[in-house]
């Protein structure tokens, strides 16, 4: 496994791994961002997990560059020399999904591009469980993977400017939930009725990097008496 | 309660402080004001050692009343206060009497001001700190800007305030900016045409430039790369996306994403850039990591001595 580890910017530094993403990798970044967070406490203002990345950013005239450079590297090293693997802090979280046309206005145009049902489409969808790579672009975002090759789809080449919360949706094998409406390019085939973001909760954020997600079919009347139970609250 | 009144609101004004770090792994953006100088001057002049919030306003111009006769600075970009009879240049300790009308104007130059009272708009935090994301809707007043008639709380005023000078680095006219830059991320996976692209010609700002980013023109910059794996992003990055227009990412940026990037303007460009005006012309210059840290160390040892 070979990695780099260069600047970003002139507050950060980053370390890519030079390989596929897969669980045990994001594993040991996850790792190795506990482990500077320990390192380098107070002097660490942030940190971000992506697919195959971590970035550390630290407060101004605080970087200690050469010696920080050397301790990602000894770091990023050892955990080449031995795989990640889950700890207990990671969780499977399952979600309500209403797969239907009228919460879903790619849901048609994807069965019949891809000549199948939308049954199909729900039994693809939700008939494995997914592993949670990276989140951020919006808050509570969380990028899911791997879709079923045959539900794979490009993004629009010209986002929408509006995508409702809770749209489940594609891109490529990468599927999500919109935590809030946003601009987004993804086709959307479903409606998931959890908050996943919540100021007044903690975390605020529900999926995390290294969980894991399962969707799980509801009727039409749940989806409605879950969306009736969030809006009282 | 000691309050401020706007009366006019302005241009894209929000609550903003220093910003919030330590929850970008969950697409929170760090926020805070635009040009860090201006806010951390203001904050000086008024004694203001806790990062207390000032009001953010593009292109000045701004009217506000105070419940209480009250201390405040204008910082950022150079503006005309006007009060009562009297119009002062900005960038000076002013006093204001209970329920006078104060006028702010942009003098036609730099794009942000910030408006200082003593106490600092006293608004709860979120997420540690006041500054306001209004696509996250966090932070501020309600998460959004701020419109004619908003009332807001100030805190307690410090009697610990100075008179500094009225120095404004942020918004000096150059004719051509010179935005250094650390490459990074995939520099070197562009050809080196690509690169000397990036490197040799001039752009200019465009009016496509808020918050989140500033969008450059010029020759297209055709990197090669279509879609990354979503990575993180930082402040000063030089993303370019398909159609070949760099863009500097900035307080308000996405926290990940996919498009590739050359590399990041460093902070202090960074401030000298968010002043400019569409039309501005910027030109990148490659530093390595060590001048980057001497040019901080240089910038801070100016803050300090000039606000000490």
């Amino acid at each position: 496994m070979k990695f780099d580890v260069g600047p970003a910017g002139d507050l950060g530094l980053r370390l890519a791994f030079s390989q596929s993403p897969k669980p045990s990798l994001t594993y040991s970044l996850l790792a190795l961002q506990s482990a500077a967070r320990r390192q380098f406490s107070d002097a660490l203002i942030d940190s971000i997990v992506g697919y195959t990345t971590l970035t550390l950013f630290f407060h101004p005239l605080t970087l200690d560059r050469e010696r920080a450079q050397r301790w990602l590297e000894d770091q990023a090293q050892a955990a080449c020399d031995s795989p990640g693997s889950a700890d207990t802090d990671r969780k499977t979280v399952t979600l309500p999904v209403l797969y239907h046309p009228s919460v879903a206005q790619d849901l048609e145009w994807l069965a019949e591009k891809q000549n199948m049902g939308i049954d199909d489409i729900i039994e693809l969808h939700s008939g494995r469980d997914y592993f949670a790579y990276a989140t951020g672009f919006a808050p509570g975002f969380c990028y899911l993977g791997t879709v079923d090759e045959r539900l794979a789809t490009p993004r629009l080449v010209t986002p929408r400017a509006n995508v409702p919360p809770g749209s489940v949706a594609i891109a490529d094998q990468q599927t999500a939930v919109y935590p809030c409406s946003s601009p987004g390019g993804w086709r959307v085939i479903g409606s998931c009725p959890t908050r996943l973001f919540d100021l007044n909760s903690d975390p605020a954020a529900l999926l995390c990097v290294g969980d894991t997600v399962k969707f799980e079919p509801i009727s039409m009347a749940d989806f409605r008496a879950m969306q009736d139970t969030q809006a009282k609250q | 309660m000691r309050t401020l009144a706007l009366i006019r609101s302005g241009i894209a004004t929000t609550i903003q402080d220093t910003g919030r770090s330590g929850h970008q792994q969950i697409g929170i953006p760090p926020s805070g004001a635009m040009d860090k100088f201006a806010m951390l001057m203001g904050q000086r002049h008024l004694g203001h050692r806790n990062n207390e919030a000032a009001l953010e306003f593009a292109y000045g111009d701004l009217a506000f009343k105070t419940s209480h006769p009250c201390r405040f600075v204008v910082t950022g970009a150079p503006a005309l206060i006007t009060i009562g009879d009297a119009t002062h240049h900005s960038g000076s300790l002013e006093h204001t009497e209970a329920n006078q009308m104060v006028d702010i104007h942009t003098s036609g130059h730099g794009v942000y001001n910030y408006l200082h009272v003593a106490g600092g708009i006293a608004i709860s935090t979120c997420l540690g700190s006041r500054s306001t994301s209004p696509r996250e809707r966090i932070g501020g007043l309600e998460g959004r800007y701020l419109r004619d008639g908003d009332i807001l709380p100030l805190g307690p005023e410090s009697k610990d305030y100075e008179a500094l000078d009225s120095i404004m680095p942020s918004t000096r006219h150059r004719d051509t900016l010179s935005l250094r830059f650390i490459p990074g991320f995939q520099f070197d996976q562009f050809s080196e045409t690509t690169r000397q692209n990036l490197i040799s010609q001039v752009f200019s700002v465009t009016p496509r430039a808020n918050r989140m980013g500033i969008a450059l023109s010029g020759d297209p910059v055709d990197t090669g790369i279509e879609a990354l794996l979503s990575e993180a992003t930082c402040y000063g990055a030089i993303q370019i996306p398909p159609d070949g227009d760099p863009i500097i990412l900035l307080n308000d940026r996405q926290t990940v994403g996919g498009y590739p990037k050359a590399g990041a303007v460093i902070s202090g460009d960074c401030h000298r850039l968010v002043q400019s005006r569409p039309g501005q012309r910027v030109r990148f210059v490659a530093i390595t990591p060590q001048e980057a840290d001497r040019v901080a160390w240089l910038e801070h040892h100016y803050l300090e001595t000039k606000l000490s």
